[in-house]
């Protein structure tokens, strides 16, 4: 696997987190569960937004395994 | 009327009054903390079977000491609760066995409490050496309740310093293969959202003997039929260990890159992932 591909697979991973975390956000009663849930979204939205640029840039440095 | 006649009638009556006497004396009669308690009830009990199945007695007396016996049960009872001295003295006051782990010999003396005593009601409660207890205290209904020393407890969560997700009572949603709305509606859940977590379970609704739901949504079953495996929730234990991945992964990223930029970028998220893990790991179990 390229360093592109594996980013790529790491990116997906930190969405489909984001994604449960957010379920699980929605499907708790507690409140400060719901806090910690939705703080923790949205580190992951911040990691989310780095990787992407780190990808665009990996792409324009190994363009043949796009 | 014949005799048995009168023993039904008789039987009916007396059934009907004392259940409405226990009934009106509350739990405290059935928790029997007092001696007095204890007694009343014997008495009234012993009143109705004498009463029932004896045709020497007369009724009118009998009924008339059963409600002498429930009135006075009941006004002490009454009066208890309204009256700190007359509670003392009706239900008696708890007595001081073990202070700053000394035993108060006075007190125990004065409650006909012997060493051995004392050492055995310890050892219900788990204790077998005086030096560990704290604390102890005699009870009115004859209980000894130990508060141990503090290095001879346990350690809770709170000791350790442990951050724990709050523990709310679950919700009963399936009670004999029936839907129990009330249950559903303390979670603002619906019907629907049921059918679609057990279809998720593969299991039909007729075959859950037992259903409740934790605070966090998550549904636990008992299927009548013990044979069929449920699957056991794996959501969260998933996602925390895909989260621990991606924060490795990236560390790995941050190690393999040559690009003094792109490493910081990867250890500062890995860093960030880190905080969410600590942040959501209680509620992940």
């Amino acid at each position: 696997m390229t360093v592109g591909s594996e980013v790529r697979t790491c990116y997906a991973t930190i969405k489909s987190i984001e994604a449960e975390l957010s379920t699980l956000a929605v499907e708790t009663t507690d409140n400060k569960a719901k806090q910690s849930l939705e703080k923790s979204i949205q580190i992951m939205e911040e990691i989310k937004a780095d990787l992407d640029k780190q990808l665009i840039m990996l792409i324009n440095e190994e363009p043949q395994y796009k | 009327m014949p005799n048995w006649g009168i023993v039904i009638l008789k039987t009916f009556t007396l059934i009907t009054l004392l259940f409405l006497m226990t009934k009106l004396l509350g739990k405290r009669q059935l928790a029997q903390f007092t001696i007095f308690e204890y007694i009343s009830g014997i008495v009234l009990g012993g009143i109705v079977a004498i009463h029932t199945s004896t045709m020497k007695y007369t009724f009118t007396y009998g009924i008339i000491s059963m409600f002498i016996w429930f009135i006075i049960t009941f006004a002490v009872e009454q009066f208890s609760l309204k009256n700190k001295s007359f509670r003392d003295l009706f239900q008696g006051k708890s007595a001081v066995l073990i202070q700053n782990g000394k035993i108060m010999e006075d007190n125990l003396k004065k409650e006909g409490f012997s060493s051995d005593d004392l050492l055995e009601h310890l050892r219900y409660k788990d204790i077998f050496n005086v030096a560990d207890v704290e604390f102890a205290v005699l009870e009115p209904s004859g209980m000894v309740n130990v508060l141990p020393k503090k290095e001879s407890l346990p350690p809770t969560a709170k000791d350790l310093e442990l951050k724990l997700a709050p523990a709310k009572e679950p919700q009963t949603v399936v009670m004999d293969g029936e839907v129990m709305l009330e249950g559903l509606a303390n979670l603002s859940l619906n019907p629907t959202w049921l059918e679609i977590e057990l279809e998720k379970m593969n299991v039909s609704i007729e075959n859950v003997f037992l259903g409740q739901v934790d605070h966090h949504g998550q549904l636990t079953v008992d299927l009548y039929d013990d044979n069929i495996a449920v699957p056991s929730p794996t959501q969260k234990p998933l996602l925390k260990a895909q989260m621990k991945k991606c924060q490795a992964d990236l560390e790995l990223f941050a190690l393999a890159t040559e690009n003094d930029q792109s490493k910081k970028m990867y250890d500062k998220n890995s860093e960030k992932l880190q905080q969410a893990i600590d942040l959501v790991k209680p509620y992940l179990k």
